[in-house]
């Protein structure tokens, strides 16, 4: 791309990332932006979440610089960020939830790349990315090679190598690196492994690019259907062919063997304990970091997947055809929706099957009863004095049904069954008899009972008397209502 | 689960529960693969005895596997004419004509967000489902009760089950992709047609409605 006055210009009016730097609340949108999504690397968040976070840096960036400093709500500076104006956020609602969720834009996550970059950095490593650069010049060199004679040359020539080096160090000399050289090439690390965390979301979105150009041309297709079918036939993988797609793919199957994980795990591990990488203080997230990339990369995955399945039922010639006809059926009504705009017509005018099936059962409703008429008998209440024990209204035994519910609740959160008798013999009966009965209601009433009448079980308690009473009942079990 | 200590075995006919336990919910309204997956499953492996049994109740299976829904339809068999014409098991619904309009309307957004892009899911706000409808309703009728009665429209619409108003969000519906099944290019063409009908007959000489 030629970096001349045009170009830059229209980059200016147009890139999101651009946008993003001349924005007038530009540190705010990016810090928080930096800060919810980078940081914490996350791929996706809820309105809800994501609201509560900016109403809480906005609250604190208010006390420090006036309470008039930003006059917007979270909500609407988040639906602003996501609109198509500014670009700086994807707003979307994923399958299976009600509350739509907000990702980065790949164009803000460079804006907040070159951000970061501008930090200087203590010490710039050389020699590891010229190795890098070596051993990738070697790779395409070696793996464009056709004559089996340089090939077995060069593998040759690195065995012999390979012996130099065993013999050196059989020897007693073992060449070790030296400090500079690990943090040069953890510096590049660090760097790498960042970048690789970054591109997933551009991935992604080619691939959306992908997928919206294919259905352009599709939608634009004027041209007989034999060619057409062609066209489709063609187009089925478009996306898991393409050169992102393909790449996409080896690095997936790369990092979904098991041993390979096992690998970086054990290497990871080795090198981030190293004591001249220690004194960098690496970030801790660093010793999971091939699990970002997995997450990351599925998340990519599933996006791929369904945007492929999604392309393929676009795809579908009967649907395809379909809904051209069904565009051209519908500009026609809108037109004739059109000229009768001022004189709707009223009352019904289609029909459409309903989407069940409609059982009318006569015996299933109710007979006629008469209905209950209530007969008020006016007369005067009159005040008087009886002389009556009231004490009997105080002494009744209550059974609290709630206690004795919790019991059981209780007794069933260790264990998905319990027999009444072990429920009583957890929970002593207090008030005897009547509890026991309330306890066999509550049973009737349990959505999940068995009762076996070939055990007896056996349930006692001790009257306030202090006599022992004793109960004989078929053996209930009560199940967990789950 | 419950089963394990189910010691009253009260049921031992083996009736086929699998089959009554699909065509129930199939009899009772749409069935949606990513509800009730468990169900979704068996429909697809009882599928030809769920059409044999709904065959007898004069209803078709209409199964959209790449959509996940599942519903019955009336069979059509108005050209067996020796035949008296069996009662329908499936009702069909009147609908007033800004509900059929705006059906249509939704249908076409469907379309073109099909067209669109890589989502599956249309959802839209109550001020955009606005400016759709908007234009084909009379002009400078006040715009409060408009709100009201493309308010109203909706809620037959969602009654109807082609949109589903999301929740904690009243404002934003989502259109359902069974609408597809319902509003397809036959249904559309009988809309266009009956149209075409009504503005020649409002043209005409006393021609005023159809009832």
């Amino acid at each position: 791309m030629a970096l001349d006055y045009a170009t830059l210009e229209l980059l200016r009016q147009n890139h999101p990332a651009w946008r993003l730097l001349r924005a007038h609340h530009a540190p705010l949108v990016a810090g928080f932006l930096h800060r919810v999504f980078i940081v914490p690397n996350v791929r996706n968040l809820s309105q809800a979440d994501l609201v509560e976070e900016l109403e809480d840096e906005l609250f604190a960036l208010r006390e420090q610089l006036g309470a008039e400093t930003f006059p917007g709500t979270a909500q609407s500076y988040l639906n602003d960020w996501a609109e198509n104006d500014k670009g700086w956020l994807r707003k979307f609602y994923p399958p299976g939830t009600d509350d739509p969720h907000f990702d980065l834009t790949p164009a803000t996550e460079k804006a907040l790349a070159w951000l970061e970059g501008l930090s200087e950095r203590a010490f710039v490593g050389t020699e590891s990315r010229l190795l890098t650069l070596f051993e990738l010049l070697r790779q395409m060199s070696e793996g464009s090679q056709t004559d089996p004679q340089v090939r077995i040359a060069e593998l040759q020539k690195r065995r012999n190598d390979i012996d130099v080096e065993i013999a050196r160090i059989l020897a007693g000399d073992i060449p070790l690196l030296d400090d500079t050289g690990l943090k040069d090439r953890f510096q590049q690390f660090l760097q790498l492994a960042r970048e690789l965390l970054t591109d997933f979301r551009e991935v992604e979105h080619n691939f959306r690019t992908l997928d919206r150009r294919v259905r352009e041309r599709i939608a634009l297709w004027e041209g007989a259907k034999g060619a057409l079918l062609e066209e489709i036939m063609g187009e089925r993988d478009a996306i898991a062919d393409s050169d992102q797609g393909k790449s996409f793919r080896a690095f997936w199957d790369f990092l979904m063997s098991q041993s390979r994980q096992e690998e970086l795990t054990r290497l990871l591990e080795q090198v981030l304990s190293l004591p001249p990488i220690l004194a960098l203080h690496p970030e801790p997230r660093l010793h999971r970091v091939h699990y970002d990339w997995l997450e990351a990369g599925e998340y990519t995955q599933r996006t791929v997947a369904r945007l492929s399945e999604q392309l393929r039922r676009f795809l579908d010639d009967q649907a395809w055809l379909e809904n051209r006809r069904i565009m051209d059926i519908l500009h026609s009504i809108e037109s004739h929706a059109l000229a009768l705009r001022e004189e709707l017509p009223s009352g019904d005018f289609m029909t459409l099957s309903e989407t069940s099936a409609t059982v009318d059962l006569p015996l299933e409703r109710p007979l006629y009863r008469p209905p209950l008429r209530p007969f008020i008998a006016e007369m005067a209440l009159d005040e008087g004095d009886a002389d009556v024990d009231t004490a009997a209204l105080y002494a009744q035994v209550v059974v609290d049904r709630a206690v004795l519910t919790r019991n059981i609740r209780q007794e069933l959160q260790e264990r998905s069954q319990i027999s009444l008798a072990e429920v009583v013999a957890r929970h002593p009966l207090r008030h005897g008899l009547a509890e026991l009965v309330a306890y066999l209601q509550l049973a009737c009433e349990w959505p999940k009972t068995a009762v076996d009448d070939e055990v007896q079980e056996q349930v006692s308690w001790r009257m306030e008397t202090g006599v022992m009473r004793q109960a004989t009942l078929p053996r209930i079990i009560l199940l967990r209502n789950r | 689960m419950m089963s394990v200590v189910d010691t009253t075995a009260s049921h031992s006919t083996k009736a086929t529960p699998e089959l009554s336990s699909v065509v129930i919910p199939l009899l009772k309204g749409v069935l949606y693969q990513e509800d009730n997956p468990g169900l979704w499953s068996s429909l697809l492996i009882l599928q030809a005895s769920v059409r044999d049994y709904v065959a007898v109740l004069g209803l078709d299976l209409m199964l959209d596997e790449a959509e996940g829904y599942a519903f019955l339809r009336s069979r059509q068999n108005d050209d067996e004419d020796g035949q008296a014409v069996m009662p329908r098991l499936v009702a069909r619904r009147q609908l007033s004509y800004p509900v059929s309009l705006l059906l249509a309307l939704l249908r076409k957004k469907l379309a073109e967000f099909d067209a669109g892009g890589g989502d599956t899911r249309l959802i839209l706000s109550r001020d955009e489902v606005m400016e759709l409808i908007r234009i084909f309703l009379p002009a400078g009728s006040n715009e409060a009760k408009l709100i009201d009665q493309v308010d109203a429209t909706l809620n037959k619409i969602a009654e109807l089950g082609f949109i589903r108003r999301l929740r904690g969000q009243g404002q934003m519906v989502e259109v359902r992709r069974i609408i597809k099944a319902f509003v397809d290019a036959q249904w559309l063409a009988d809309f266009e047609q009956r149209l075409a009908e009504y503005r020649q007959q409002a043209r005409g000489p006393g021609g005023d409605e159809d009832g």
